[in-house]
């Protein structure tokens, strides 16, 4: 590949990059729509329209909103020209009646700020339901074990999303690439009938084939590596990274390796590569559904619950790769034979 | 290996029209003969064994759950109750102790539960967990009070979500601000006339069986999932717009992500195997077969073509029909799939391996999806919204009507591009670019100078820089899109920028095509002449697709800036002359070298036209 490719490459990194902080707000948001309360500190003008209640009192006692009194058209006039973010319209039940308190909430369609604006409320509503469940008490039979949870500055959804998600499926990332890129090697010596000629030297068909697949290995911990050295100094620190990048480099060798039988098998890029991205959904369904798997393995050894299955399932996955290796190994021999007389 | 006996020959038809379908049609069914043999015999077998595992796999996915995450947190408690209650939550490893070991800050633990109150560990960790904890407690509440007899008691608080539309356009003064000015003390009083709203009715007029059969349901659900299918559904849960606050979930602008997944994902994948096709066509000279074939270039490639449009149609209708949207989504869809495939046939011809076409297609791909995606997030908000075809899907979802005039907005550029695509791979479809390999640049430069006719180039000159202007225009409305929120000189000033530069450069590809092919052909005459005939052909093809744009973007100030219509023509002219002249003039000094000096000199020298123009927006 001429160096204009490469540059394709760093200018679609710069690209992503350019839009990495929005894209971490969009996708920690979509994981955790709470999240985007934790965003501003700002007081929010919002109208109260309707009766008077204690819910008035619990808006005004939180530091997030600036409550306004209002007649409900004025109010809803006022949100349509964003000078407030929220219109509530409040009835006249009373807090220990038998019918229901339907509150109306008013806000503003598909707006981002709005929806920074309804989370915040849905903590006051929150507060509010336990006030009138307090005056509606003696009517609730059945209570739940009673578990005081104190309630929190700020949004950590971050956290579970980049450490339970995100990381896991970042650093098995290079290792599905070189799969995708072991197959093209492998097929393209077949297609383009080069392999024939290198087999006419010294060179076994064997040796070409652990040349390709070393090659794609070894690039799995140079790029997890990378990514988690980009993370640490983004501030996202990562335990036992030395334990991850084995874990991945293992894993990464056994998917490498049945990309290589099967690109050894169908000898064609499409058929193979086909095949390979099929089967690696399964795969990858079914591990996810195994407790204790890899990537959950790698998940708790960043951040530290990791404990002593990491490495029974190293080794497991050791035993697996070697067993695997042994078959490659064979198969290719094979392939050698066939070669020869084919 | 692909002429046999029942086929036919083309190219020997009664009538000429006839003839022309009949070979299309004919080579249509040779593609899709050939894509359907590579996955024949070996292949087919495997895939439906596969596929039966697939099915297999996802039920047991589903029955076991994804395990993940589990165990990334560590609670202590000294009741066992509260054990019980959050052992079911895979994410925490319970442990029971007694309550005097019980610190959440001695490390082992990372949140803890001490007589009935929560604590958690001074960490990120510790913070995360105990959030967690709160939710699943929350859930937990929820089960309990479901059951309650008395359900008003248990959920006494009802919110009805009502929404109120509010669209931005590129003169509102909100624009490009996160934060609005400090309020004044007072009770904000409205500018605008005051519509008379209906005073709502305290009760719920749903029964409390409906409410529970609701709740039940809804709690079973897995939220993170519902968001974004009700997105694509119109299921209105028998409560309507009613939920108690635990269900207060906002929707969402980047939940339209999920019709990115849906449609056009699948469209990437199927143009994915055009661009195979016809890369396999490359490899060995395999293509001269077909290339012998007695018809004409634009013929092959719709015939190649004609499998995969209508695949993507049947997956698109498929789509539709699955999530019950109404059918008329699939009409802006239509440009989106041409495009695609546009550029597949393009990148197809220009790699000169798979791995450079895995690699050119990422970057496409990545570009073009960026592209649909963007402008979408803002539909409802901002008439920007508009540019991508994605918005009116969205709208459709919605039921939101829209009009002949927006279709035409949102997607001509798509239809443009794909037209102009089409012909440069048509007039290059031969056997000198199919069966050769050279670097990329290199590579566009003779496509381009495929299309350049030496008898008369300016002409072709003329009709290139018409040719660019959809492409210039694409390249500004993503920069529109990526700038335009930022606070009002810096927008603008990145604009600019931005703009010049992609003019400057789209201007000088002709000419530097025509001037690597052949240096001797201009003499300082020829340039001044050619440099005309490029900046003639830009500005008109500029004020022609300005009818077709956004009028709300080209009377707003974005709009002076990309479209310099201000007024006087022959001002604008005079700016595209100009520059060009310098580029060319610095090509044909200094070589190519001298082009990218040029091309600089000539984008800073636009930028200050623009700016000069502009000033009283940028105090």
């Amino acid at each position: 590949m001429s160096e204009k490719t490469i540059l394709l490459a760093i200018v679609l990194q710069l690209f992503i990059a350019l839009f990495s902080s929005f894209l971490m707000v969009g996708l920690t948001s979509m994981y955790d729509p709470n999240s985007l309360a934790g965003y501003s500190h700002f007081r929010y003008d919002i109208g109260y329209a309707g009766n008077a209640s204690p819910f008035l009192e619990d808006l005004g006692n939180s530091n997030a909103f600036r409550v306004h009194r209002v007649d409900l058209s004025t109010g809803v006039e006022l949100l349509r020209e964003r000078r407030l973010f929220a219109v509530v319209w409040v009835p006249d039940t009373a807090p220990d009646a038998t019918d229901p308190v339907k509150i109306t909430l008013y806000s503003l369609k598909s707006d981002i700020m709005g929806a920074v604006v309804n989370t915040k409320l849905k903590d006051v509503f929150l507060k509010y339901e336990d006030e009138l469940r307090q005056a509606r008490i003696v009517r609730i039979t059945e209570q739940p074990v009673p578990v005081a949870v104190p309630p929190q500055a700020g949004s950590a959804g971050y956290y579970e999303f980049v450490y339970g998600l995100l990381i896991p499926l970042l650093v098995f990332l290079p290792g599905i690439l070189s799969a995708a890129l072991v197959i093209d090697l492998i097929t393209e010596e077949y297609q383009h009938e080069t392999l024939e000629t290198l087999v006419s030297t010294p060179v076994t068909v064997a040796e070409v084939v652990w040349g390709k697949v070393l090659v794609c290995t070894i690039l799995v911990p140079v790029q997890a590596g990378a990514w988690l050295l980009l993370l640490s100094l983004n501030r996202i620190p990562v335990r036992d990274p030395a334990l991850i990048l084995l874990h991945v480099t293992v894993a990464s060798l056994l998917l490498i390796l049945l990309a290589a039988l099967v690109a050894l098998h169908y000898r064609e890029r499409t058929a193979a590569q086909f095949v390979f991205s099929t089967a690696l959904v399964v795969i990858m369904l079914f591990v996810l559904a195994i407790p204790d798997n890899p990537l959950n393995i790698i998940a708790r050894l960043a951040v530290g619950t990791a404990g002593t299955t990491a490495w029974i399932a190293l080794a497991a996955a050791g035993v697996a790769a070697l067993l695997l290796g042994w078959y490659l190994q064979r198969y290719a021999q094979n392939a050698q034979r066939k070669l020869h007389t084919g | 290996m692909l002429l046999s006996a029942e086929s036919g020959k083309p190219g020997s038809g009664k009538g000429p029209h006839m003839s022309v379908l009949r070979d299309i049609a004919t080579i249509a069914r040779w593609e899709t003969k050939k894509s359907f043999s590579l996955l024949s015999r070996d292949v087919l077998p495997i895939a439906i064994v596969l596929f039966v595992l697939l099915v297999l796999v996802t039920g047991f996915a589903a029955q076991s759950g994804l395990h993940l995450q589990d165990g990334m947190y560590r609670l202590g408690t000294d009741d066992r109750n509260v054990a019980a209650l959050f052992s079911s939550d895979s994410r925490f490893t319970v442990f029971l102790s007694d309550a005097d070991s019980l610190s959440p800050d001695n490390g082992k633990y990372d949140v803890v539960i001490v007589r009935g109150g929560a604590a958690a560990a001074p960490t990120e960790k510790g913070r995360a967990a105990l959030q967690t904890l709160g939710r699943d407690y929350a859930k937990y509440k929820r089960s309990v009070y479901t059951n309650a007899d008395d359900l008003f008691a248990a959920y006494p608080l009802w919110i009805d979500t009502q929404s109120v539309t509010s669209e931005l356009n590129f003169s509102s003064p909100q624009n490009g601000q996160f934060v609005p000015a400090p309020p004044s003390r007072g009770t904000p009083v409205p500018q605008g006339p005051v519509e008379q709203i209906a005073t709502p009715s305290p009760t719920l007029g749903v029964t409390p069986d409906e409410i529970r059969a609701e709740l039940v349901t809804s709690s079973q659900e897995n939220s993170q999932v519902s968001r974004y299918t009700d997105v694509l559904s119109s299921r209105q849960s028998a409560l309507g717009s009613f939920k108690i606050p635990d269900e207060l979930s906002p929707p969402l602008p980047f939940d339209s992500i999920i019709l990115v997944f849906i449609f056009i994902f699948p469209l990437y994948f199927t143009s994915q195997f055009f661009m195979m096709s016809i890369m396999n066509e490359r490899i060995e000279r395999r293509g001269e077969a077909l290339l012998s074939v007695p018809v004409k270039t634009p013929v092959i490639i719709v015939g190649k073509m004609l499998p995969y449009v209508l695949g993507m149609l049947a997956i698109c209708a498929g789509l539709t029909l699955y999530i019950r949207a109404p059918p008329v989504i699939l009409l802006p869809l239509l440009p989106v799939i041409l495009f695609f495939l546009a550029n597949a046939l393009v990148i197809g011809m220009i790699s000169r391996s798979f791995k450079e076409l895995s690699f050119i297609s990422i970057f496409f791909s990545t570009v073009a999806t960026s592209y649909l995606f963007f402008p979408s997030i803002f539909a409802n908000v901002h008439v920007i919204s508009l540019i991508s075809p994605l918005t009116l899907i969205v709208l459709s979802l919605q039921g939101t009507a829209w009009t002949a005039a927006d279709y035409c907005y949102a997607t001509v550029l798509f239809w443009l591009t794909a037209v102009v695509l089409f012909y440069l791979a048509a007039s290059n479809f031969n056997e000198e670019r199919l069966f050769s390999e050279k670097p990329l640049l290199p590579r566009c430069r003779e496509f381009l100078a495929g299309a350049v006719s030496r008898a008369h180039p300016y002409a072709s000159l003329f009709v290139i820089a018409v040719a660019t202007i959809p492409f210039v225009f694409m390249a500004q409305m993503m920069g529109l899109v990526v700038f335009f929120n930022l606070p009002m000189p810096l927008s603008l000033v990145l604009l600019i920028v931005f703009a010049a530069f992609v003019e400057e450069m789209a201007k000088m590809a002709g000419i530097y095509t025509l001037f690597v092919a052949d240096p001797a052909f201009f003499t300082t005459k020829k340039l001044v002449y050619a440099c005309a005939a490029t900046a003639l052909g830009f500005l008109i093809g500029e004020k022609l697709l300005l009818f077709a744009t956004l009028a709300e973007i080209t009377e707003s100030v974005f709009g002076n800036v990309l479209f310099l219509s201000l007024g006087v023509i022959w001002l604008p002219f005079l700016l595209h002359f100009a520059c060009l002249l310098v580029a060319a003039f610095a090509l044909k000094r200094w070589g190519r070298a001298g082009a990218v000096a040029g091309i600089i000199a000539a984008g800073l020298i636009h930028c200050s036209y623009n700016l000069y123009f502009l000033q009283g927006w940028i105090r």
